[in-house]
């Protein structure tokens, strides 16, 4: 494995020129049929590596390239650091653009890549060779100036994107699924030297992707999509340990989601037995708790509040996922994982299944 | 199952050379002719002589014609890449109502009879009054010769990644600058492609030329055609290798000045 580029010793520290980034109220439709965003609001604060999560037309990159300016909004603004550029154009918004394909100039070698939006601020040739290689160097292509992208491997293009981007030193730089394109090993490895970045430059990051693992490593705070609507907006445990919607839940992780009727302030499942949930009180009717694989457990048959047959076992180093078919016909996920007493239980045993009341997630209908 | 792979491959070669030999047989035919002492064209040859040559570049008549035939397909070479590739850009990007019938409107001269365009173009200059000018001739040439560059040009645009244009500007280059910097680089192969095949088109022009030159400024396809009425000897033959030889020169010399630099380095 390469040298990571990156000093990780470096302070974070925001830069003076980093920008929040505020979307008030952004509506977008394509060809008038679908609407791809709907009033979409969020506040990313200065400094802040801020992941859009979602599935893939969920209106993430649509968000980003109203933001890149690519796109205008059918309605709403867009203010980055204090200033509406809603109107303005592309080319004065002096954002860092990241792209799956990374877009690299196929006719121009790495170092005129890389010095290309310099060039483009006419500033002079010295300079611009002094901060082409000080960004390369940053992103450990140093040698590489003279080679074109398409004598690059997949991880060397994307740094020459990353450096190119931040030569022009943006106060805001933007990401469509920038790692989507790699192995899973590299793909780890620009994970974190991404993250390295970000901190040590300081720069506002805006992040699409739909890996809801890379969203939880990477992010300070995700807002998870879904049909052009933010579902959810908070820190990546916030959004793993409480998913406020059933979208949410089922989105991020693997989680187990119990239908009942609310009644009291409990819930009641089909047969009428009260299921483990924070009390909800004030509500009524139909509603679902989500509990993750985790904070299940398995006991005796008669000892679980539901019951049923393992039907697989899974394997995962250290922990086993258990897939029970319960007796009313759903199935339950379960994480198993200290080897103290409980061997791994075979396929066909029969066994209950309960969590604690405050390991239940009260989902919103 | 090892005879059938054999089978196989023979049919491949056999197939291709086959289809080589069919195109260049005829011109292995006319070089045999040009150096060929006969006074008529006869095969086998008998001898070797450069006479034919020396007869062709001796001729007034076809020094000239040679010259304006270059002249006009120097110039339809440069109109037609200029129409042609802005025609493509503005096909593809220009979200035009009716960009499809456009499109086979600027295609039509490929699938009409280039005679009947000929007869077409000396009618309506005839009608508007023009007469048969030079410029008349390249704009006739340019008309058949189009369709090739934005044929070419479509194709690399259809391929073309908008995100690098998106990209550029983001950089900060205003649309001029990112039109100037990357996508005219890049559509340039395709360009220059469509320029070669127009170039040619205009240099073998015949049945357009047929309608649309005035005696004593003819093309040299026309005063072939005029010279083998009367007379079918080696200097016929002379003229196509010199033609040939002309035509190839400039492709290479485009080829390698500006396309294969368009890919390898800008």
């Amino acid at each position: 494995m390469p040298p990571s580029p990156v000093n990780p010793l470096n302070p974070p520290a925001v830069l003076p020129g980093s920008a929040s980034v505020r979307l008030q109220g952004l509506s977008k439709s394509f060809a008038g049929t679908i609407k791809a965003l709907d009033r979409v609001s969020l506040d990313i604060g200065a400094g802040e590596f801020f992941a859009l999560l979602g599935p893939s037309g969920c209106g993430k990159t649509t968000t980003l390239r109203l933001v890149a300016g690519f796109e205008t909004p059918d309605e709403g603004r867009i203010v980055v650091g204090g200033r509406d550029v809603t109107e303005m154009p592309v080319h004065r918004r002096d954002m860092g653009v990241i792209f799956q394909s990374y877009a690299l100039f196929p006719h121009r070698t790495v170092a005129e890549n890389v010095g290309f939006g310099l060039r483009m601020r006419k500033i002079p040739r010295q300079e611009i060779d002094r901060r082409v290689s000080a960004a390369l160097a940053q992103v450990a292509l140093t040698g590489l100036e003279g080679r074109r992208p398409a004598q690059l491997s997949g991880g060397q293009q994307q740094r020459v994107a990353l450096a190119r981007a931040i030569v022009i030193e943006p106060p805001v730089l933007l990401c469509d699924e920038p790692l989507g394109a790699l192995d899973r090993r590299l793909r780890q490895q620009m994970q974190f030297e991404l993250k390295q970045l970000q901190k040590q430059l300081g720069v506002t990051l805006l992040f699409v992707t739909h890996d809801q693992e890379e969203a939880l490593a990477l992010s300070d705070r995700i807002a998870v999509m879904n049909a052009g609507r933010i579902e959810q907006v908070g820190a990546p445990a916030e959004i793993y340990e409480r998913p406020r919607t059933r979208f949410v839940a089922d989105f991020v992780g693997e989680i187990n989601i119990v239908d009942g009727t609310w009644s009291g302030g409990r819930l009641l499942a089909a047969d009428g037995r009260a299921m483990p949930a924070p009390p909800a009180a004030g509500r009524d009717g139909p509603g679902a708790i989500a509990i993750r694989p985790e904070r299940t457990m398995m006991t005796a048959p008669p000892a679980g509040l539901l019951s049923g047959r393992i039907v697989t076992t899974n394997y995962l180093g250290g922990q086993t996922l258990y897939r029970i078919a319960v007796d009313s016909g759903a199935s339950i996920l379960v994480k198993d994982g200290r080897g103290e007493g409980n061997s791994v239980r075979a396929i066909g045993e029969r066994v209950g299944v309960l969590w604690r009341a405050e390991d239940a997630v009260v989902l919103e209908a | 199952m090892r005879a059938k792979v054999d089978l196989g491959v023979i049919a491949y070669f056999g197939l291709n050379g086959a289809i080589v030999f069919f195109l260049l047989a005829p011109i292995a035919i006319v070089s045999v002719f040009a150096v060929n002492p006969t006074p008529y064209i006869s095969f086998p040859p008998v001898g070797f002589t450069l006479a034919w040559f020396a007869k062709f570049f001796a001729n007034p008549d076809f020094i000239n014609a040679l010259w304006l035939s270059l002249k006009v397909a120097a110039a339809v070479l440069v109109l037609s890449m200029l129409i042609g590739a802005t025609a493509a850009l503005a096909l593809v990007r220009g979200n035009l109502p009716g960009a499809r019938l456009a499109t086979a409107l600027f295609m039509s001269p490929l699938m009409l009879p280039a005679i009947l365009t000929g007869l077409a173009l000396f009618q309506i200059y005839l009608l508007a009054g023009i007469g048969r000018p030079i410029w008349g001739l390249v704009m006739g040439h340019t008309v058949v010769a189009v369709p090739y560059v934005i044929r070419t040009t479509l194709a690399v645009l259809h391929n073309f990644d908008r995100r690098l244009e998106e990209a550029a500007a983001a950089l900060g280059a205003d649309p001029a600058r990112v039109f100037l910097e990357v996508t005219l680089p890049l559509i340039r192969p395709g360009v220059i492609a469509g320029g070669i095949f127009a170039f040619i088109v205009s240099f073998d022009q015949f049945p357009v030329s047929l309608f649309l030159v005035v005696p004593k400024g003819e093309t040299l396809p026309v005063v072939l055609f005029n010279y083998m009425k009367f007379d079918l000897d080696g200097a016929i033959a002379a003229a196509s290798m010199v033609s040939i030889a002309l035509a190839l020169t400039v492709v290479i010399l485009l080829e390698w000045r500006i396309g294969l630099r368009a890919y390898l380095k800008l």
